[in-house]
This record gives C-alpha cells, structure tokens and sequence, in this order.
C-alpha cells in the first residue's frame, strides 16, 4: 500500500491520519504548467469534438505557443514583488488589469507568440499573423482594451482578438508567478471576479485532488488564477433557490463532455462548470470551447444569458 | 437579500453571432458545430443541500436530482455524496452516511402514518391528520391518567412518568429547543434523542 507524503498526515500520538479536505485554500495561483495542459486537453478535445475539429486543433497549438513563450522569455520589466504588498494587505486585486495594462508590455510577448506559431498555421489562418504584425502599437492597444473589458471589438479584427488575448493570458500569468503569495479570498461583494485581476470568470471546475476532492473553483479566463467558491451556489447573484445542472447527452443518451451549465432560475444567467471527477484532465477554458453547442442550444432557448467570459471566443453582435 | 454589487456582464454567444464570431473571422466554419446540436439533448439535474438523517453529528450531503420539479411528476434522486463546504464534515461520510441512497431507495421505507390497532395484525394505512389526532388523544389520556403532582413525601414534582418521547437527531438547534420545550412543559422525564442509538 502506498503511503501519502507526512506532510499530508495529521500526527496523533497513537499514529498518523490522513487530513482530507480541512481547510482548501481560497486562490490557487496557476501553474507554470496551465498553457501545456491546456494544450494537452485542447488536442485530446479536437480528436473527440468533430464538429470543432480544426479549431480546437488551432486553438491547442496556440496554447502550445503561449507555454513556449512563458518558458522561455525572460520579460525586460516586472514589478518588484514588493509592490504587490499594499494590495494583497487591503484585499485588492494585486494584479488588476485595469491598472497594470499600461504598464506592462504584452506585445512583445504577442511577438514571441507569432513566433512560435509561425511554422505551424495552417493557410487559412496565416492572415491572421501577418496583419497582427502589421498593426501599430495603437492599435494593438485599442484591441487588447477592447479584449480585457469583454467587448466584441470592431468586426474586421475580431479574427485577431484571440491571438492578442493569447499574449494578455501570458502577461498575466507570468506576473502571478512573481506574487509573493496568492491574495486571500475576495470580499463577499466580489467574490465572482478575480481576485487577482479583477476578470469574470470563463468557467467553474471541480477539483479531484486530496485536499480539495469535490471542491468547486472559479476559474480567471485571463490570468488562470482560481478562487474557492461553494457548490450549487448562484456565481452572479449568490443564491441558490433555482438552480438546475444542464448538460449534452447524445443519442445513446451518454453524456457528450464534462460540462454542464449551471442555471440560475433568479438572475436567469449561467456559468459552465467542468467536473475533473469525470475527467482528470478537464480545463474549464479548453472544455468550455469544446462545449460550445451547449452554449448554443441554451441561446436558443433564449432563457439564459451566459456569464463565462471566455476571451478565446468571441461571439459578433 | 443582500444587494450583489457585481461588475458581471454577460457574454452573447448563440447561433446568431457565430457568423461574425472570432472563430469564424479566424477562418473556422461554425456550421458544423451549429449542425451537431441537432444529435444532441439537454439534461437537467438539480443539486439540493441537505443533512444526513442517521446520526447527531449531522455531515452535510448534496442530493443530484432528476425531474423538472411539476406537480405532476417526483424528483427522481440518483446520486449522494459529501458536501464539501460543509463545515463539520467536508465532504466526508461514513459508510452508512454514503449508503443513504439504498435507504431513500428502500422498498420498505415508511413514506405514510400506518396504525396496528390493539388485538389486530394488520398495520393500516392511515392519514397524517388522523395518525396526529390518535397520537394526541393517547397522550392526553395517559397524561390525565398518570401525572403526579406531588411524591410520596409531598414534594411538589409535576412529573409524568408512564409517556417517554424519543427525539430525531438530524435536527436544528431551533427544532430541538422547541422540543426540549414542548417534552418538558407535559412533564415527561423519559426524554432521549435517537443520536445516542
């Protein structure tokens, strides 16, 4: 029999026993691995979904990008760890985006991207690259707003939105690896937005590991950052008279992926949420574009509005 | 209620925005995906807080539910396990907690008040206003019967001694004060709660 690490024992004098879930922590910051298991799932989600073949396919050797560029560069400028230390001590988002934009340089980061990806687009989408790189620091800028503040952008760029968005997530999660420590759960008025950056966000995740099986998180569409929130819980308007799980089931009447929608009869919004109960290597973003007829038949229902923010996906008007 | 202060927006993302979608702009046809949804359903499952009902340490469960919550039809319940926010016991049950289930599941779950009534064999089913009202009758009856005002010694005592009440444990607080308060105004004594069983 295997024995669990001593450090996830409880020491009695008559022994030791293993903790379970005593006390899951409040904001898990991402790992340096989040852009290869994404890319992982994404690839894995692109041989499973056809009808999103190609683009889960593309979306997988972004994510592949993103992970090489975070690897590998070092940036010119980071802030001081110790700036983040009046931020995290008054429960504000230490890395808000609305703060940090102008000073952090992301397009470089964008650069190293299309770099990255350069040998490995398909012909469709080698426009994308090339009209990337001749867009003016600006307008690359007026972009990225466009990107952080959830807007759908001017439609003739929206095909690039993704791509800035790819660089944003890097930018964002390489700053959380140099926070001190993770910040302490969000005050209850912002318990739904990052606590972090400050995004909404794209999906929820139930965790499968000792010290948090079953435990439900939010998940940062920007940053990856996750924070605790409690299960069957409305994430926008805190209740939980009306709420209902939907999910895809095909004509063998099997479950088509890890996800479900989770509904809000009283705000009549919803979030997706994945299960890792289901699927070990479920990541709420990946999972959630591979669930996107689930967004569609919920649209088309028309009761529900969706509240995951998945720069990703970009819906037009 | 408290008000929400929450910055949440909302994200359109149905058939009629997939054509000038990102993905589309990026050079992926949605059509496919707009296609699939036809091959597929939608399922509805409802997940409800509760207390386990075996014993007093009272760990709190999430019941999965099937059933679109009419009047005409009964949530159908599929699967129990541990809530893990509950603060006493973190998603943890024992293996009889775990098992709850079967027991919801029981064919020989009492659902409805039944009566053996003296010299008969045959349990009855009877209505809950009627299995109140016997109940009530026999408890004032004995109570009339048997209660003591004063002992042997004449010691005022106020006591009733021939009726025990046998408390459910997987209660709250509010509910066992009331019926600590209600067993101790008739003047029983015999008073246990099933959490010790």
């Amino acid at each position: 029999m295997k024995h669990s690490d001593s450090k996830d024992n409880v020491e009695h004098s008559y022994g030791s026993a293993p903790v379970g879930i005593m006390d899951p922590p409040a904001v898990v910051l991402p790992e340096n691995s989040v852009f290869s298991k994404r890319a992982k799932r994404l690839r894995e989600l692109s041989g499973r979904v056809a009808s999103l073949r190609d683009f889960l396919g593309f979306m997988a050797r972004v994510a592949l990008a993103q992970h090489q560029v975070l690897a590998s560069r070092t940036p010119e400028w980071l802030p001081d760890s110790s700036a983040f230390e009046l931020a995290l001590e008054h429960n504000m988002a230490p890395l808000g985006i609305h703060a940090l934009r102008r000073d952090i340089d992301w397009q470089t980061e964008l650069t190293a991207i299309l770099d990255a990806l350069e040998l490995h687009v398909g012909q469709a989408q080698r426009p994308l690259l090339i009209r990337l790189r001749e867009l003016n620091s600006a307008s690359l800028d007026a972009l990225a707003d466009d990107v952080l503040e959830g807007r759908p952008g001017p439609e003739k760029l929206r095909g690039l939105m993704p791509l800035v968005a790819s660089a944003l997530q890097v930018t964002w999660v390489r700053m959380t690896q140099a926070l001190p420590r993770p910040p302490k759960r969000p005050p209850h008025e912002a318990r739904s937005l990052c606590p972090c950056c400050g995004s909404a966000p794209v999906a929820s995740v139930i965790h499968i590991d000792g010290k948090r099986s079953g435990v439900r998180y939010l998940h940062c569409g920007i940053c990856a950052t996750e924070w605790y929130l409690e299960r069957a819980k409305c994430s926008v308007c805190d209740r939980s008279d009306d709420l209902n799980y939907l999910g895809l089931e095909d004509e063998a009447g099997k479950a088509v992926l890890p996800m479900q929608a989770e509904t809000c009869g009283d705000c009549q919004s919803y979030l997706k949420i994945v299960s890792r109960e289901w699927n070990a290597g479920a990541d709420p973003l990946a999972d959630d574009l591979a669930s996107l007829a689930l967004d569609l038949m919920l649209g088309e229902e028309g009761k529900f509005q969706r509240s995951g923010f998945n720069p990703m996906l970009i819906a037009g008007e | 209620m408290t008000l929400q202060v929450t910055r949440r927006q909302f994200f359109k993302l149905g058939a009629a925005g997939m054509a000038t979608s990102s993905m589309a702009m990026m050079g992926f046809a949605p059509d496919a995906a707009q296609a699939s949804i036809r091959h597929f359903k939608l399922t509805g499952a409802k997940i409800t807080r509760n207390i386990c009902t075996y014993c007093s340490v009272g760990c709190g469960m999430l019941l999965y539910s099937r059933g679109d919550g009419s009047i005409n039809s009964t949530d159908d319940i599929y699967h129990v396990e541990g809530d893990p926010d509950h603060p006493v016991s973190r998603g943890s049950l024992c293996p009889k907690g775990a098992g709850v289930l079967d027991f919801i599941k029981s064919e020989s779950r009492l659902s409805h008040p039944e009566v053996r009534e003296p010299g008969s064999s045959e349990w009855k089913r009877i209505s809950w206003d009627d299995a109140l009202d016997r109940i009530a009758r026999h408890m004032k009856d004995d109570r009339d019967a048997n209660f003591e005002t004063h002992d042997e010694n004449g010691n005022l005592v106020n006591r009733w001694l021939s009726t025990g009440f046998l408390a459910a444990s997987a209660t709250t607080n509010e509910t066992a004060y009331l019926t600590h308060k209600i067993v101790r105004n008739l003047g029983i004594l015999s008073f246990d709660n099933q959490a010790r069983v």
